[in-house]
């Protein structure tokens, strides 16, 4: 069953390296769309993800740095990508390996497709 | 004091619930309403009305599953605008046990539902063996029960 997330989650995860796209509900921490290659598990990603992104926005704000962008975590074998705003967080999970330069400009994209 | 809980087994995974999910409120309770454990409560009288409103809605709700879909649902959601209640119901070799837990913005949806998850895991774990039957629960016994637990929880055991 597609959503008006579809295309944007299959470019993303078009992208070498790319292990999964998520549209998650910035507010809930709910996954509203996702598009896994394994078998992650989709709805703790999507909580954990967005609490991350929720808290990185009140730390910015706290220190006086205004929005936040684009938000990445480096893990020993990966990196969690986060792009958002109040309503929606865009999360990819990439493989050490995977190029973040295009990961970011899709991600830009698609949170413009998607605003 | 405040206690936490009336039975220890319960604490540590009522404790690490609260805090990973970063909740204001919890309560667990029995289907009859008997609280069990607390956290964020500072009256009595407060638990007891939640206790007793949390059964109503959990055999409600329950029953309600049950005529729609041929079962209980898994949990119960309501968000308020600056608080959100989730309520639902778990199992162990002891029998079902109710849930209630009050959430605000520094927790989510999404994070609760996942710390329940491994709540109903740790608490089925830590739940030692059943005790004999209780028998029937009568109003005489459950009022005494009640003010026990309370009195437990509230440093007047």
């Amino acid at each position: 069953m597609s959503s008006p997330f579809t295309a944007v989650l299959d470019a993303l995860t078009r992208q070498r390296g790319v292990r999964a796209g998520l549209v998650v509900s910035a507010t809930d921490g709910i996954t509203i769309d996702s598009n896994t290659h394994f078998g992650h598990d989709v709805s703790r990603v999507a909580a954990l993800a967005a609490s991350l992104y929720r808290k990185a926005r009140k730390s910015a704000m706290a220190a006086g740095l205004g929005a936040t962008g684009f938000m990445q975590l480096e893990a020993e074998s990966g990196r969690l990508c986060l792009l958002g705003g109040d309503e929606l967080v865009l999360v990819v999970v990439a493989a050490r390996e995977s190029n973040i330069g295009l990961i970011r400009v899709e991600m830009l994209r698609a949170a413009e497709t998607l605003a | 004091m405040i206690r936490a809980s009336v039975e220890p087994w319960i604490e540590e995974p009522l404790r690490k619930f609260v805090d990973d999910a970063d909740v204001v409120l919890a309560l667990l309770l029995l289907p009859s309403g008997q609280v069990l454990a607390q956290h964020g409560f500072t009256r009595a009288v407060d638990i007891m009305s939640a206790c007793a409103l949390a059964a109503a809605i959990q055999a409600s709700s329950s029953e309600l599953g049950r005529q729609l879909e041929g079962k209980p649902f898994a949990g119960l959601h309501h968000a308020g605008k600056v608080r959100q209640v989730f309520l639902a119901e778990t199992q162990t070799q002891r029998g079902p046990y109710i849930l209630l837990t009050v959430f605000d913005n520094e927790s989510s949806l999404g994070l609760v539902r996942l710390y329940f998850d491994e709540f109903r895991v740790n608490l089925a774990k830590a739940a030692p063996p059943p005790v004999a039957s209780p028998g029937v629960m009568l109003n005489e016994n459950f009022e005494r029960e009640l003010n026990r637990n309370l009195a437990v929880l509230f440093g007047r055991a």
